[in-house]
């Protein structure tokens, strides 16, 4: 994986760690992610998956090595930070939705505050997504008053009012029943499918096998292992790969 | 036809939780005579109960002389407050009339569209008649006291401009909603103003329940805001701030009241600089009372803040909202609403509170029950008691309604929540 400055890149990671206190959650850690690409990145919990994809956005901030979206290096400066946070939506297992707002002002909230669109114009945009994401009945509810697969729904919808040119989800269907699963899934499909730049965290195997363009495998705060879903699932080459598809699939 | 399908079977109910409701002789029978002990129980303080009901009834309609209470009725209500300028306390009254009419209006016509929008439940019958009751009590009170029929014509001309401005409110125009806030202080400042301003009088002629209230009202609308500040100050990543702010709390967290009321008005002239006018002993006392306030409202509100969890902060972050967005409209609306209970508790305790202005030589409603006694006609008559009595009879209605409406809103915000 050489590290060249073509521009064709929407994420870089180049060397990056991570330490909490003594525990380093990510070693030297480098992935490029193309511009409308989807990248799926599995393994054991703790392997610093989600620490990763947190990184790209500021909510955890990098020890060493260099963060670059979308062009922009992530630094101390905050409007960097503020500017990345504005490319970057994210989505959360637990989905993290505003509880004293309704669906309609959660997914309005940063429209209007970081976008500065009037509350109308704001609102209608909403409304499309809501449609988009198949709950606009829901639109006036607050968060609990919906199903789990309803609220990560929503939550999505509240992620792309932002506009972003990067999505990361960070494990969005580890909360939910079942049977809600495919409806967060099929959205997220529809999603890959319009050339939306993604990074998934999901052990959903369907999901990644449909619209993943590589898959990433972590361990120990590593990549161990890049490959496409074809050769990732029938012909890992690592140890670590191979034992931990044979916990899952 | 129809008789032959009644004739087979009746038709089945819609299917419901199972009611349970008892008759009333049943429910006395299970609830109050259901074993031995609960029997006992049950004489005992019936027995108890109808005593002090009998007592305090005998007291307040036969043997109380309230004549007291009727000649003074106007020293307690504003002290020395001079006679000839009353006119500015009803002008006052109107305004605040007009402007909490108003905002309650604003605010039931936006309850209104939210149970429209189905995401919240129709206010239950009657509630606005109840959430008046306390204040329509204490006014009935009064006015029987007072046995004046241009006051009666004055409170009810007040309540009309009251009910006037809340329909008034209820066609507020959505987009200019956010301003009613805004408007409701403003009219509450007018109030004041038109006591105070244009020849009016100052705070050193104020007494009796209007400086109880004012104390009151004053040192809510001051702290709330401090204390908020104070909470976030102490949370703060700038260790000055946080510095500042936790020793300010913990210094006057660990001083009593009284010794803080005699601080601010005996000793505020030695910190202020030469050629700056000494403020008048009410602003000294408020300005006491609110720095006593704010130090307990900010440790309340921390606690609020601590129970937002910290994955709001991150979605709020990852939104792209400021850290200033974040903590106005994420953080504190959530810690708020979570601490309601405490900060009203709080606010009570000031309400009450503000009888201890009598150290420093106010005026107060409490300090005016006691020394109307001493006047000849009433002097060493024992009618301190019915003083005591009316004036915690004041108190009380005000603190009950306190804790009525903190409730209210307790359960309007529970809705959809946590």
């Amino acid at each position: 994986m050489s590290v060249t400055q073509n521009g064709k890149d929407m994420i870089r990671l180049e060397g990056v760690s991570k330490w909490f206190g003594d525990f380093q959650a990510l070693r030297d850690v480098d992935l490029a992610v193309d511009r409308q690409e989807v990248v799926v990145v599995c393994g054991p919990s703790g392997s610093g998956k989600s620490t990763m994809i947190r990184c790209i956005n500021r909510l955890e901030k990098h020890d060493g090595g260099r963060i670059v979206v979308d062009g922009i290096e992530l630094s101390d400066d905050l409007r960097n930070i503020q500017e990345v946070r504005r490319e970057v939506g994210m989505v959360f297992q637990q989905f993290n939705l505003f509880p004293h707002l309704s669906v309609l002002e959660n997914i309005t909230l940063a429209p209007r505050n970081v976008r500065r669109r009037p509350r109308k114009e704001a609102e209608e945009s909403a409304m499309e997504l809501l449609r988009r994401v198949r709950i606009p009945e829901q639109a006036h509810k607050y968060p609990l008053q919906l199903s789990g697969g309803q609220q990560q729904r929503a939550a999505i919808a509240r992620a792309l009012a932002m506009e972003p040119k990067i999505m990361l989800f960070d494990e969005p269907t580890s909360a939910l029943d079942p049977e809600m699963i495919k409806e967060v899934l099929d959205v997220m499909i529809e999603l890959a499918e319009s050339g939306m730049t993604m990074i998934v965290i999901t052990h959903e195997m369907g999901f990644a096998r449909a619209v993943a363009r590589r898959m990433v495998f972590m361990a120990d705060g590593e990549i161990v292992e890049v490959g496409t879903p074809e050769h990732f699932f029938t012909n890992p080459e690592e140890e670590r790969t191979k034992q931990f598809l044979a916990q899952i699939l | 036809m129809a008789t032959q399908i009644d004739a087979l079977e009746p038709l089945p109910l819609p299917e419901g939780p199972p009611e349970r409701r008892l008759p009333p002789r049943q429910w006395i029978r299970e609830n109050l005579f259901g074993s031995i002990f609960d029997s006992v129980l049950t004489v005992v303080f019936g027995a108890f109960l109808a005593w002090a009901a009998y007592r305090i009834g005998k007291f307040v309609f036969v043997d109380a002389d309230w004549e007291i209470i009727r000649r003074n009725l106007t020293t307690l209500m504003v002290g020395s407050f001079p006679r000839t300028e009353l006119w500015r306390v009803w002008a006052a009254l109107f305004v605040l009339a007009a402007s909490l009419g108003f905002g309650a209006g604003a605010v039931g016509a936006q309850r209104r569209r939210e149970v429209a929008e189905g995401r919240a439940e129709p206010a239950p019958k009657g509630v606005a008649a109840r959430r008046l009751a306390p204040v329509v009590i204490l006014v009935s009170v009064l006015l029987w006291f007072s046995g004046s029929l241009e006051n009666l014509l004055l409170v009810l001309a007040i309540a009309a401009v009251g009910a006037v401005s809340n329909v008034v409110g209820r066609r507020t125009p959505r987009r200019l909603e956010r301003y009613v806030p805004l408007l409701v202080l403003a009219g509450i400042l007018i109030a004041f103003l038109i006591i105070v301003a244009f020849g009016g009088i100052k705070w050193n002629d104020w007494g009796g329940f209007m400086l109880t209230i004012f104390l009151a009202v004053g040192g809510i609308l001051l702290s709330f805001p401090v204390g908020v500040l104070l909470a976030l100050g102490r949370r703060s990543s700038l260790p000055a701030v946080r510095i500042v702010c936790t020793a300010y709390i913990e210094l006057i967290r660990g001083v009593p009241l009284v010794a803080l009321l005699f601080m601010g008005v005996f000793m505020l002239g030695f910190f202020l600089p030469e050629g700056v006018a000494r403020p008048d002993t009410v602003v000294r006392v408020l300005v006491a009372l609110v720095m006593f306030t704010s130090a307990y409202v900010a440790e309340i509100v921390r606690g609020g803040l601590q129970s937002v969890p910290a994955a709001q902060v991150e979605a709020a972050q990852a939104l792209g909202l400021s850290p200033y967005r974040t903590t106005r409209q994420i953080v504190l609306p959530q810690a708020l609403r979570s601490v309601i209970p405490g900060l009203v508790g709080q606010f009570i305790s000031l309400y009450k509170d503000t009888s201890l202005v009598f150290i420093v030589g106010l005026a107060d409603l409490l300090t005016i029950s006691e020394n109307i006694t001493k006047q000849p006609d009433f002097l060493a008559q024992g009618l301190i008691v019915e003083t005591l009595v009316f004036a915690s009879f004041i108190y009380w209605t005000g603190s009950y309604w306190m804790s009525r409406e903190s409730q209210r809103l307790e359960r309007r915000l529970g809705l959809g929540e946590r």
